[in-house]
């Protein structure tokens, strides 16, 4: 078994938690630095879908519950697309988001995965986004991150992020937060 | 009954010039719905390109019917109620894939693609061999019929054909459906709840052109200099009572491939497809470019940004919005990765356009289910009176935007309810 980075995990984990924070504080200008120019963040549909033999749990996989080929996402968006979003939000006429939703992230489970050659750290995390616009607009959902960070001084920056969402139909009327 | 055609009457103007938010609320009008519009009317079911080979498959719904549709062995679709004829369990549980047969997990009975009862565990044991299986296979949709790779469902056996059913709207549909000899193909499925009756998703595909510069003001150009100037080459279409499109008639002088808009790499798509579009669609349809529209009931389209959307009614106030990006099956993979980029940042549960379409459909159902807000009449007058003809363009026209769509959509509604034009 590989060695645990005590220190890794813990400044993966309290990167996670101040950027948790900058969004429920919609701290977006913040937040867009933690964003590397060349991200992709993509949250892919996800499907009720037959697993392999039942012997074999190899074939097991979320793989087969998620976007194909000829398929769509939910999101995939470049870092201009990211900028856009926050823009909109920023726009006073995104009334999906205007008045803003009350919200909170809570992320955990952080285990940082490969590391590779030019830097970059895989990280898988759990994620508990509830938002709330009064007691009639309430919506709740858990997903997967699968992140890939970058690292230079010290810092993290996200160059790609993967949200597998846990439900197939989307119960929230829309997907107005970042996830 | 009676009951409901008094409310219909008295909730839906003559001319439809306004209706009363009592339709989108009522318990008893929305049981009848599901009898009147959704076992009568043809429903979207998917798209052919779904069912690539025998034996794909794939679920939806028709109304809030569970369906299950298919592809024979002998390459035929056909829809079904997805539920065993033994004792009503649910048949097939995953949303799509490939099956030779479809065994219910209760008791094991197990039926063919095409819906025959193949075997029942004990035949001969338990049944004496006396279970006659040529009277127990799947519950067919009475009526299957494909228009150009759309695929619809009827559940009445004495429907008329679909052809009929979509009258002139055809010669519309067939700018997006024909333009190419390969046709197109679906892609996806978002799917996401909305807590808004399925009529108010419904009129706003129809015929809502007034709404796009308020709904959608964060996405409009700045400074905002007027939101609801006239647009010279905007028209609202109603082929056919109840059905209803939004067209941007291009000028002669531009070609599609110049109308703006699009990125490089589409636009060198457009101008390459122009002589086809050309051959297959005359001189006038290549140049009507579809913005927005509506196969009654629940068959919505945002063309421009390449989405094909169900509204399937989840009781009164709550729809599940089923959006597919249609393209081209033979555009190079680069444009269709750039139209479905594009479809997916505007329209879906994350689209910049969409979420804020959700958030007043929501608006509309809460706040009128109150006893009060009920009575009170909406307005739908825009451009009544001002409907138009224009040479070449089949149905009756809003020069500009116009209610003439939604009026349609609810005359069309009250007929189908009570059998009788408004």
């Amino acid at each position: 078994m590989t060695p645990v980075d005590a220190q890794l995990v813990t400044d993966l984990q309290l990167w996670y938690a101040r950027e948790a924070r900058l969004l429920d504080e919609r701290r977006y200008d913040l937040w867009l630095e933690m964003v590397d120019f060349g991200v992709r963040y993509q949250v892919p549909t996800r499907y009720l879908t037959a697993q392999g033999d039942v012997g074999d749990f190899g074939a097991w996989t979320v793989e087969r519950e998620l976007t194909q080929a000829a398929d769509v996402f939910l999101i995939d968006d470049d870092y201009e697309g990211v900028r856009t979003r926050i823009e909109r939000l920023q726009s006073g006429m995104a009334w999906a988001e205007m008045p803003p939703s009350i919200t909170r992230r809570i992320v955990g489970n952080v285990e940082p995965g490969e590391m590779r050659e030019d830097g970059g750290i895989e990280v898988f995390s759990a994620l508990m986004a509830f938002k709330s616009r009064g007691p009639q607009e309430r919506s709740f959902l858990t997903a997967q991150r699968r992140d890939l960070l970058s690292r230079s001084e010290g810092d993290f920056r996200l160059r790609r992020r993967t949200v597998i969402i846990d439900d197939t139909v989307l119960m929230g009327e829309n997907l107005s937060i970042i996830l | 009954m009676n009951a409901c055609v008094d409310l219909i009457e008295r909730s839906v103007a003559p001319d439809a010039s306004w209706i009363r938010p009592d339709i989108f609320a009522d318990e008893a009008l929305y049981r009848l719905e599901q009898e009147r519009i959704f076992g009568r009317c043809w429903l979207l079911l998917g798209h052919e390109s779904q069912l690539p080979k025998p034996g794909s498959f794939f679920r939806t719904h028709m109304g809030e019917e569970p369906i299950l549709v298919t592809r024979t062995l002998e390459g035929e679709v056909r829809a079904f109620l997805n539920l065993c004829r033994h004792r009503g369990a649910q048949l097939c549980h995953e949303d799509r894939g490939v099956a030779k047969s479809f065994n219910c997990r209760y008791h094991g009975w197990a039926y063919a693609c095409d819906g025959k009862l193949l075997a029942a565990p004990g035949e001969k044991q338990l049944y004496y061999g006396e279970l006659d299986k040529e009277e127990w296979g799947l519950v067919r949709v009475a009526r299957v019929e494909s228009y150009k790779g759309l695929v619809f469902g009827n559940f009445d056996p004495d429907a008329e054909p679909l052809a009929d059913y979509l009258g002139n709207m055809a010669w519309y549909l067939d700018i997006l459906l024909d333009r190419r000899a390969g046709g197109t193909e679906l892609l996806g499925v978002q799917r996401w709840r909305i807590p808004a009756n399925w009529k108010v998703v419904a009129e706003n595909h129809v015929g809502d052109e007034y709404h796009v510069g308020f709904t959608h003001g964060s996405q409009l150009p700045r400074p905002i200099e007027s939101r609801a100037a006239p647009i010279p080459m905007a028209r609202e279409i109603r082929p056919e009572l109840g059905h209803g499109l939004g067209v941007d008639v291009i000028p002669e002088d531009i070609s599609p491939g110049e109308r703006g808009g699009f990125d490089e790499e589409v636009n060198e798509y457009l101008r390459s497809i122009a002589g086809e579009m050309k051959e297959r669609l005359g001189e006038m349809r290549p140049r009507l470019f579809p913005i927005h529209g509506l196969v009654f009931p629940t068959l919505g389209m945002i063309p421009i940004l390449n989405s094909i959307r169900v509204i399937h009614p989840i009781g009164p106030g709550e729809v599940e919005l089923w959006s597919y990006c249609m393209v081209d099956r033979d555009a190079p993979q680069q444009v269709k990765d750039i139209l479905v980029q594009r479809s997916i940042a505007a329209f879906g549960p994350a689209g910049a356009f969409e979420q804020d379409d959700s958030a007043n459909w929501t608006g509309v159902t809460r706040n009128t289910v109150g006893q009060q807000a009920r009575k009170h009449r909406l307005n739908l007058s825009m451009g009544l009176g001002h409907e138009g003809e224009v040479p070449g363009l089949p149905g009756e026209v809003g020069l500009t935007a116009s209610d003439i769509n939604q009026r349609g959509f609810y005359l069309r509604w009250v007929r189908e309810m009570t059998g009788v034009s408004a």
